[in-house]
C-alpha cells in the first residue's frame, strides 16, 4: 500500500486517483467512486452495461492479472445463494477487453467440491474453458500473512495465493443478508481467500477471532480491490443460505468495497453505521459515507427493503 | 491408479489437483489407496519419505509443509497405520490426535455456556487447533483411534472413541444426516450433506441408533442424486459400514476432480470389494 492504510486512502485529501497501474500502489483521493446500474434480470445486456459502467472508472489493468472472485456457497441452482454465472463471465469479459489477464478463484466455506458447485452454479456451461481459468482458493498454494494491526484476535493469517498475488482483486459477492453479520457483500466475501485446506470447512477459525474483525483485517490485508456486486436477484431474511430471493435489480460497483458495502446497505434498507465490519474497516462510517461520489442510479431510486431476522431489526434505517 | 501415479509431485507427495503443490491430506489418500498395490512400491516408499519430512516435532502433520501448524490432516495419515509409518512415526500422531479436542469444550468455554445456559456437548475433533470440533475431523480422527492398536494411549482412546460417538450423534440434522456440524442456526434447522453424513456413518461403524438408522435412510436416498464424487465415496463407505448400501447400487456416476476425491473413489470400490482400508 505505499505506506499508506485504507482508511487514509479513502478519507485523504490529496487530488489524483486509485488505481495507478493497478498494482497496490494508491493516491489519495478525497472522493470513493460507487457506481449503481440498474439491471432488471440476467440477460445478454449485462455484458454491455458492465463494459459501460467499468469505463466510468479509471482502471488501467492492460497487462495486469486481475482475479474475479465470486461468491460460491451452495449447491441449490434454483436459490440466489450464489453470484450469477453470467455476471461473472460479463465481468471476465469486460476485463479482458481492458487488456487484463483475467483468472477466477474462489474457495468456499461450508462445501469442498468447488468445482462440482460451480458446475451445478451453471458456470461451466456459461463461462468457456472455465476450468482452465479457475483456481479453487482452498487448495491453492497458501501465504501465510502478517497482520499489521489486527481488529480480530488473529495475528496472522493462511491465504490463497493466487489472491495475494494478483493485481486486482475483484471481489463479486451476491447481495444477502446474514445471520452473523447482518449483511454479507463485497468485504465478506473476503473469506473466500482464506484457506480451506488449512482451516477445514467451514473456516471456523474466523468464528472464533471475531468475524467483523476477521472481515476488517482482510480487506486492510488483502491487495487492491474492486467490488462487483450482484443484486441482480439477492437473498434475504435468513441468509446467506437459507433466505429468500429479493429483486433488488441492481449492479453496485466501486473501487472501495467498504464503500460499496456501505451503499448496498442502504440500497438494502440497512443502516451501514450499525454494521459492525464497516465501522472497524472505516472507523467513522459516516466519514466514509460522505466519500462516496455515486453515480449512476441514485441510492434512494433503487432502494429495495430486504427482510432482516428479528434478531437484525436493528440494523433497519430509519 | 494411473492418474494416482501420474500426478505423484517429484518432492514424493501429492497434490490436490495435478501441477499442484503437495498437501498432507491428498498424499495420505493416495498412498492409502495404493497401499495394495505392490508394482509401486516406489512412489510408495516416496511419499511416505515425504510425509516423515512433514511431521511436525509435536507428533502431528500440518495440511502443507509451508503451514507451522498440525492439524486435522494428522487423522487422516494416521490412517495409513504403523505398518506403513513406522512405530516413530506413528505413535506421536496418535497422541497427538488424542490430545485435541474442540475449544467449545475447554475448561473455560464450559464455564461460559454453563454461565450463558447453553447446553455443554461431548468433546469432538477441530479442523484446526483452537477452534470448534465439527463433523469430519471428528470422523476422520475415531477412524484413525479405531485402527490404533492397543498402546499406552489404549485406555484414553476407548475414552475419546465413546466421546467421539456421542458428539456426532449430538450433531445429526433434524432432516437425518449431518452436515459440517451445525444442525441449527438461530432457530432454523440446516439441510444435511452427503459427504459428511457418508463420513459419520462410517466412523459410526459398529453402532446402532434411531439417529444412525435414520441417516442410513437419508443416505440411502441421496446417493441417486450426489452431486461430487467424494459424497458418492463417503455415503457408499458409510451405508456399507452399517450393511445397507443397496445392493443394486449403480456404479459412481461423478468424476473424481481432485486427487483425495480419485484415492477415496477408489478406497470406496475397494471397500464394497471387501477390503476396507478405513476399518481394516
Amino acid at each position: 500500500m505505499s505506506g499508506i492504510n485504507r482508511r487514509e486512502f479513502l478519507t485523504g485529501s490529496a487530488g489524483g486517483l486509485l488505481l495507478a497501474g493497478c498494482g497496490r500502489r494508491k493516491t489519495v483521493r478525497r472522493e470513493t467512486l460507487v457506481s449503481v446500474a440498474r439491471r432488471p434480470d440476467y440477460t445478454q445486456e449485462l455484458y454491455g452495461e458492465l463494459r459501460r459502467v467499468l469505463a466510468e472508472f479509471p482502471l488501467d489493468v492492460r497487462g495486469k492479472r486481475v482475479l474475479l472472485k465470486p461468491n460460491l456457497v451452495e449447491f441449490e441452482p434454483g436459490s440466489p445463494i450464489n453470484t450469477h454465472p453470467l455476471l461473472v463471465h460479463a465481468a471476465l469479459e469486460a476485463f479482458r477487453e481492458l487488456g487484463a489477464e483475467v483468472m477466477i478463484g474462489e474457495g468456499p466455506g461450508h462445501r469442498r467440491n468447488t468445482l462440482d458447485m460451480a458446475e451445478a452454479a451453471g458456470y461451466f456451461e456459461t463461462i468457456p474453458r472455465f476450468e482452465e481459468i479457475f483456481t479453487d482458493l482452498n487448495l491453492d498454494r497458501v501465504a501465510e500473512v502478517r497482520l499489521a494491526h489486527p481488529q480480530s484476535r488473529l495475528q496472522s493469517i493462511y491465504l490463497a495465493q493466487s489472491a495475494m498475488s494478483c493485481d486486482l482483486l475483484v471481489s463479486m459477492p451476491k447481495m444477502k443478508t446474514h445471520h452473523w453479520v447482518g449483511a454479507t457483500l463485497s468485504m465478506k466475501n473476503l473469506f473466500g481467500t482464506v484457506s480451506g485446506g488449512v482451516y477445514g470447512w467451514p473456516k471456523n477459525i474466523l468464528h472464533w477471532a471475531g468475524i467483523p474483525g476477521c472481515i476488517a483485517d482482510l480487506y486492510k490485508t488483502l491487495p487492491a480491490h474492486f467490488a462487483i456486486v450482484d443484486g441482480i436477484v439477492g437473498m434475504q431474511g435468513n441468509g446467506p443460505i437459507q433466505g429468500t430471493p429479493k429483486r433488488a435489480g441492481v449492479v453496485v460497483v466501486g473501487t472501495d468495497l467498504a464503500a460499496v458495502d456501505a451503499s448496498c446497505c442502504q440500497i438494502m434498507g440497512i443502516d451501514p453505521h450499525r454494521i459492525e465490519y464497516l465501522k472497524l474497516a472505516a472507523g467513522d462510517v459516516g466519514g466514509l459515507i460522505r466519500s462516496i461520489h455515486q453515480i449512476g442510479e441514485p441510492v434512494e431510486s433503487v432502494r429495495t427493503r430486504f427482510d432482516l431476522l428479528p434478531e437484525w431489526s436493528g440494523l433497519r434505517q430509519s | 491408479m494411473v492418474s494416482l501415479l501420474k500426478s505423484q509431485n517429484p518432492d514424493g507427495g501429492w497434490p490436490y489437483q495435478r501441477g499442484g503443490p503437495s498437501w498432507t491430506e491428498p498424499t495420505a489418500y493416495a498412498l492409502l489407496a495404493l497401499f495394495r498395490q505392490r508394482p509401486v512400491a516406489e512412489p510408495i516408499r516416496r511419499g511416505l519419505r515425504w510425509l516423515h519430512a512433514a511431521q511436525r516435532p509435536d507428533g502431528g502433520w500440518p495440511p502443507q509443509p509451508a503451514v507451522r501448524q498440525s492439524a486435522w490432516v494428522t487423522a487422516v495419515v494416521a490412517l495409513l497405520g504403523p505398518a506403513a509409518l513406522g512405530a516413530d512415526t506413528y505413535r506421536p500422531g496418535i497422541a497427538w490426535i488424542v490430545r485435541q479436542s474442540g475449544e467449545e469444550t475447554s475448561f473455560l468455554s464450559r464455564v461460559q455456556r454453563l454461565l450463558t445456559g447453553n447446553s455443554q456437548t461431548d468433546p469432538g475433533w477441530a479442523w484446526f487447533p483452537g477452534t470448534s470440533a465439527w463433523v469430519t475431523p471428528t470422523a476422520l480422527s475415531m477412524l484413525a483411534l479405531r485402527k490404533a492398536p492397543q498402546c499406552t494411549e489404549s485406555a484414553r482412546i476407548v475414552t475419546r472413541l465413546q466421546m467421539g460417538v456421542a458428539c456426532l450423534l449430538q450433531h445429526a440434522c433434524s432432516d437425518g444426516g449431518w452436515n459440517y456440524g451445525a444442525a441449527r442456526a438461530l432457530d432454523f434447522d440446516a439441510h444435511s450433506y452427503p459427504e459428511t453424513t457418508g463420513v459419520a456413518l462410517l466412523a459410526l461403524t459398529g453402532k446402532d441408533s434411531p439417529v444412525i438408522r435414520k441417516a442410513c435412510r437419508w443416505a440411502q436416498a441421496q446417493l441417486p442424486k450426489c452431486q461430487t464424487s467424494e459424497g458418492e465415496s463417503w455415503l457408499r463407505l458409510g451405508l456399507l459400514a452399517h450393511g445397507q448400501l443397496p445392493s443394486d447400487t449403480p456404479l459412481p456416476l461423478r468424476s473424481p476432480r481432485t486427487i483425495q476425491n480419485a484415492a477415496l473413489a477408489l478406497l470406496s470400490s475397494d471397500a464394497i470389494e471387501g477390503r476396507n482400508s478405513f476399518l481394516e
